[in-house]
């Protein structure tokens, strides 16, 4: 099988990739872009740790056709925040305890950024934030800790001017 | 209440060291490692539950393009490795004894290719008679798992015989004559299924030989030291050859302690002379990982009029699946937990673990816990009941104090189960225990050890005043070496901020028993404390030379060495230090004791009495709807003896997580067997909680001091997902009358019941 | 043939793509199952003929009489959608207890319903409203009632190179309502035990003008509870009513045996469940009144 040239646009920075034509999204950010922040576990969307945003919105990447995503936004944990410009997620995340082992993290933040956007100046309620996380395992945390940041979050973003 | 704490650092609310990595994506895991020129691996596994290997044809596979090795048992030492007993081998030789078992390992240019590859082996088989079902292996008639079980290695300590791959014993006073003076006599049987640890990280190794002939491996394992002893036995190499490396482990909770895919990433990488990377399936996780045993425990127990237990009888059954791994000591620390934190004079207590052709098992949180507390604490409430005694009273006059005896014998201190029943009941609100139609409350106890096992850690002084905490122990996600670090920084008056973690490495770290059995801060922080005390000296040695006072004069304060008006930062120190040659590294190390026991109360235990000992109590209130049997657990309340929270947001985690895992065991979570093949490896049917289906946890903390741990800490991680089963149970039957004694506790299970009552 | 991925811009285009491919090509909507069974095999499929490109085939157009979902639809769109607000509610209901919102955000109607499973959550709503389906393909473009389309688990009556444009339906009258229900062992990320849907019309007098039930997961596809719904026609619309109705579904329903569920929890529920969906129904009418 010959691999195609794909255009990707990752945290706004432009990726030429050769690609398998079937391989996902979650495959080229890991494989050829070496974005590994995008964590890979049941590859069936029941996990939700693939988590990314396409055009700012959450989707499991494992079942997202790479090729279907050229022009368009995609934004992984890479370009959410760096440390010194952490979003207030992240700081979120650190400051409540929300992150143990970590590996849902990337795609928890990402699902919750997905939310917020959507939801842009609401602190929620902690079942919508429950809701609004549902596709996302988490085994270390109960989530109670992750849910308190992301409502954190919410509230300081709020406050953004 | 707000908690008085003397400590700078210890016992405060920190964020864990390691969280700007993780909520950045920088943390590295096993499953993320790419060596350059590494290919991938995969294993073919056996299709059948019980067969003889007549031929394994690897040709299919080689000529495959882009295959670069294909490894059978041929080309394997035949050696047969084992926590307890050695009774397995890296890949099938002539029998397999479980669908799913490794036969053969391809390693190829893409993992597209290794799978195909992998598929193509030729395997031929002779079918031999299975068996699923535990109590039928025990049967005279039953086909062996493992005729030659006489020939295997095992732990000095086990009884062994055919299917039977140990059986343990605790029994003190005379249980029969007891039963015969009893005002009533219960007889209950419990049974849980196969459940996954349902770490988010699946299992991933990489391995690579270097050029001088030693090996190399990065894996996400709980347990580096063990994976180096494990692969130098079936490589049959010095352990000094092999270097293993754990970047980052994403969960474990017991499923990551024993050799996952290590053995044939270096089988494969030797076979190719290339690196070789695998990672597990989600259905490889599901069908050939290391779960939880399946159980049966069958309980008889023995009351006064008034409830007061006076005997108690049990038979602990562990599937413990085609190889024994950790069944065996699964199977031995049922008995503790059936025993329970209660005074019961006499005790008849039997563990067995037994093989069958099924997934071998491992640990998962806890091992036994859930299990044998599922059993006993059923059993009070149903005791309760039928006595019309309220289940708290009846707990709270049965429970043991301070200065009584543990099942072995062994003297139990600082024992706190009865101040966690009450707190988690007051909690709860336990005055109102039916507070409506289809709603209850339910409460349950227990204890847990503070696993053994030793500890070296070392501690550097750097030239800018911080220290680097070495150990040999992983990070799992528990935070626990966050815990160990703030330990440390207490001991050397720094901030945490100045501590640094060193990567895990068993070519530089000190060896440590591991994280696992809820013991990493508590031996990791102890042996850090030794290492600062000798660093301590060090340091007040030269400070006191600087100051011209006694050694003993100087402390540690703010990243200083102080002494009256002198100040000395620990920079400063370092860098005189390195000229001085006094060493800016010092190790330390720690070994827990065990409490003295009585010998001739157990048979056949390899942990006949358990180090530093914590109770907790849980209690929740759930609504069950009458017409699906749909459960919904409103609230959730654990009390927990922790002796000191080294870090009270860290150990909030370790309750709210192990609650969660503990809900799911209770309501959503099994692995099906139809024949030997588990019917759901996929996480569709895998149903492990969402952030919808935990209720709101409230923790409160008991702090009943160890003498053993750091600032008096006890064991934290693994006990909160013990109780959970059982509280389920207890607070569904409060809300619907029915008893569900098999896990999981599912609507459909108590809407049968509903009818059958109608 | 190997694995091709085309993305025409018409339907025409994707028809012409199909017959020229042959049997083997099969057209991609969100993909959230096709490239699970990909992962799955971990195999390269044949071709695929995906229709993101093609305009027009996502929205919601809400006309007087009737209103049509384009095939390419998203779940979240139509949990958002305003029209799905009021008595045509069942649709957002349905269409937010489909996994997570990342496979929301990708799902579409058409795949939901061309997938064919028997537990696909949003089909008993349209079943319910009565809805058609509209498929184009090398024969010209045909409407068919959506009962009629599915026949069986996996199985439609699309022919070769048909693809679903859209689904229709009336828009619903005053004084009524509809509502969806859905149990599983979980509260999110299930595959339906069972799911139903029910339409309710009332006249002034709380009597049923007509009632539509719809069950998915308790049969080969989902299908109209027709015997239940006889039951309530005319009638008073009462719990009494709404429970024989619940027993009659339970009594025709022919569920399986499966991991998730036995036979009988699943008629239980389905007791259960159809009165309580067609209680929601009623007092959603009484709130709107």
């Amino acid at each position: 099988m010959s691999r195609i040239s794909l255009r990707l646009r990752v945290n706004s920075d432009r990726y030429d990739a050769l690609v398998e034509p079937h391989w996902t999204l979650l495959q080229v950010l890991r494989g050829p872009l070496g974005l590994t922040g995008t964590k890979e576990n049941c590859l069936e969307a029941e996990c939700g740790v693939c988590t990314v945003l396409l055009d700012g919105r959450a989707v499991n990447s494992c079942i997202l056709l790479a090729a279907l995503c050229e022009d368009r936004d995609i934004l992984t944990v890479e370009g959410l925040g760096r440390p010194g410009k952490l979003h207030p997620l992240q700081q979120a995340f650190i400051d409540h305890g929300a992150a143990q082992c970590g590996y849902c993290t990337p795609g928890m933040l990402l699902t919750a950024k997905s939310y917020l956007d959507e939801h842009k100046g609401v602190v929620p309620d902690p079942d919508a934030v429950r809701e609004a996380i549902a596709g996302t395992l988490c085994r270390c945390t109960g989530y109670q800790k992750i849910v308190e940041a992301i409502r954190a979050a919410a509230a300081a973003l709020k406050e953004e001017p | 209440m707000p908690r008085t704490n003397r400590f700078a650092v210890a016992g405060r609310r920190l964020p864990r060291l390691d969280a700007p990595a993780k909520v950045t994506g920088s943390q590295v895991y096993g499953a993320d490692v790419v060596v350059p020129g590494m290919l991938w691996g995969k294993v073919l596994r056996s299709p059948l539950p019980s067969a003889l290997i007549r031929h394994v044809d690897p040709r299919p596979a080689l000529a495959i393009d882009g295959v670069r090795a294909v490894v059978t048992a041929a080309d394997v030492p035949p050696v047969r490795y084992g926590p307890a007993v050695k009774d397995m081998t890296a890949l099938a030789r002539d029998r397999v004894r479980y669908i799913g078992e490794p036969i053969a390992a391809v390693a190829a240019i893409t993992l597209e290719i290794a799978e195909r590859a992998a598929a193509a082996i030729a395997v031929e088989f002779d079918l031999l008679p299975a068996v699923f079902d535990p109590e039928q292996a025990l049967l005279p008639e039953a086909p062996l798992v493992h005729p030659g079980w006489a020939d295997y290695a095992a732990l000095p300590v086990l009884a062994r015989r055919g299917n039977l791959a140990s059986r343990s014993c605790i029994r003190h006073g005379d249980v029969a004559a007891a039963f015969a003076r009893c005002f009533r006599v219960y007889e209950h049987r419990f049974t849980t299924p196969v459940v996954h640890a349902g770490y988010t990280e699946p299992r991933a190794a990489t391995a690579r030989w270097e050029g001088d002939g030693s090996l190399t491996v990065w894996t996400n394992g709980q347990l580096p030291y063990e994976v180096q002893a494990t692969l130098a036995e079936i490589l049959q190499l010095p352990v000094s050859r092999i270097r293993v490396l754990v970047p980052g482990t994403g969960g474990g909770f017991g499923g990551k302690l024993r050799i996952a895919l290590e053995h044939h990433a270096a089988l494969l990488a030797r076979a190719c002379g290339r690196p070789v990377k695998l990672i597990a399936t989600c259905e490889e996780e599901l069908t050939a990982a290391h779960p939880r045993q399946s159980s049966i425990v069958e309980l008889r127990t023995g009351v006064s009029r008034d409830g007061l237990l006076l005997a108690k009888q049990a038979r602990v059954v562990m599937d413990c699946g085609a190889y024994a791994g950790s069944g065996p000591g699964t199977a031995a620390v049922a008995l503790q937990i059936v025993a329970g934190p209660y005074r019961t004079p006499n005790l008849l207590l039997e563990g067995l673990a037994v093989y069958t052709n099924k997934v071998p098992t491992g640990s998962f949180r806890a091992t036994a816990g859930p299990m044998g507390n599922f059993a006993i604490e059923s059993q009070m409430d149903m005791i309760a009941d039928d006595l019309d005694i309220d289940p708290l009273e009846l707990r709270l006059n049965n429970a043991v104090r301070d200065g009584d005896t543990g099942p072995a014998g062994e003297p139990l201190q600082a024992v706190s189960v009865a101040e966690c029943l009450q707190k988690a009941a007051d909690a709860i609100g336990w005055r109102e225990r039916r507070p409506g139609s289809g709603r209850g409350k339910g409460i349950a106890c227990g204890w847990w050890m503070t696993t053994g096992g030793s500890s070296e850690a070392t501690v550097k002084l750097n030239p800018d005043g911080t220290a680097t905490l070495g150990s040999g122990a992983v990070e799992l996600g528990t935070g626990a070496l966050t815990g160990a670090c703030q330990v440390l920084a207490e001991e050397l008056g720094l901030p945490l901020q100045a501590i640094r973690l060193a990567a895990v490495d068993t070519d530089a770290m000190p060896y440590d028993y591991g994280a696992q059995g809820s013991r990493t801060a508590f031996s990791v922080g102890n042996a850090a404390r030794a290492a600062a005390a000798e660093l301590r000296r060090r340091v007040a040695s030269v400070a006191a030379r600087r100051f011209g006072v006694a050694p003993d004069r100087v402390t540690l304060e703010d990243g200083h060495a102080v002494a009256d008006a002198d100040r000395l930062p620990l920079a400063e120190i370092a860098r005189l230090i390195q000229a001085s040659g006094e060493g800016l590294t010092a190790s330390g190390h720690f070994l827990s004791p065990p409490p003295p026991h009585d010998p001739a109360r157990v048979e056949n235990h390899p942990l006949p009495a358990w180090n530093t000992p914590s109770f907790h109590a849980h209690a929740a209130e759930v609504a069950v709807d009458p017409e699906t049997g749909e459960i919904t657990v409103q609230r959730y309340v654990v009390a927990q003896d922790v002796g000191f929270a080294i870090n009270p947001a860290g150990i909030e985690g370790q309750i709210e997580g192990g609650v969660a895992q503990g809900l799911g065991q209770a309501l959503s979570e099994e692995i099906v067997f139809a024949e030997g093949r588990v019917v759901n490896p996929t996480l569709t049917d895998y149903k492990m909680p969402t952030a919808m289906d935990v209720p709101p946890i409230e923790s409160i903390f008991v702090e009943e001091a160890s003498t053993a741990g750091p600032f008096g800490a006890k064991g934290v991680g693994e006990p909160p997902s013990i109780e959970p089963l059982a509280t389920v149970a207890n607070a569904v039957a409060a809300a619907t009358g029915v008893r569900i004694t098999d896990a999981p506790i599912t609507a459909e299970k108590i809407l049968r019941r509903l009818d059958q009552q109608e | 043939m190997g694995f091709q991925l085309h993305r025409p811009d018409s339907v025409g285009a994707a028809i012409a793509l199909a017959r020229e491919l042959g049997p083997e090509a099969r057209y991609l909507a969100g993909g959230t199952d096709l490239i699970i069974q990909i992962n799955r095999k971990r195999c390269a499929p044949g071709p695929l003929i995906a229709l993101d490109r093609i305009a027009g085939l996502s929205g919601v157009a809400a006309g007087d009489g009737v209103i049509a979902i384009e095939a390419m639809t998203t779940l979240k769109t139509i949990e958002r959608h305003p029209a799905f607000a009021g008595p045509l509610g069942a649709l957002a209901e349905a269409a937010r207890v489909v996994g997570g919102h990342q496979i929301r955000n990708v799902a579409t109607i058409g795949g939901n319903i061309v997938n064919a499973s028997p537990a696909a959550d949003l089909v008993p709503v349209l079943l319910a409203l009565d809805a058609e389906v509209e498929l184009a393909g090398p024969a010209g473009a045909r409407r068919l009632p959506l009962g009629h389309f599915l026949r069986g688990p996996g199985v439609t009556a699309r022919e070769p190179g048909e693809v679903l444009l859209r689904v229709a339906f009336a828009r619903s009258p005053a004084q009524t309502a509809t509502a969806f229900i859905k149990a599983g062992r979980r509260r999110a990320m299930e595959i339906s035990l069972v799911c139903i849907a029910a339409f309710l019309a009332l006249d002034g007098e709380d009597r049923c003008l007509e009632a539509r039930i719809a069950l998915g997961a308790v049969g080969p596809t989902a299908w109209r509870a027709t015997r239940a719904e006889e039951l309530l026609r005319g009638g008073e619309a009462s719990m009494a009513a709404f429970r024989a109705a619940g027993a009659a579904a339970a009594a025709d329903c022919a569920p399986i045996d499966d991991v998730r569920a036995s036979v009988e929890y699943r008629r239980r529920l389905v007791a259960a469940l159809v009165p309580r969906a067609l209680q929601h129904c009623r007092q959603r009418i009484a709130g709107g009144r």
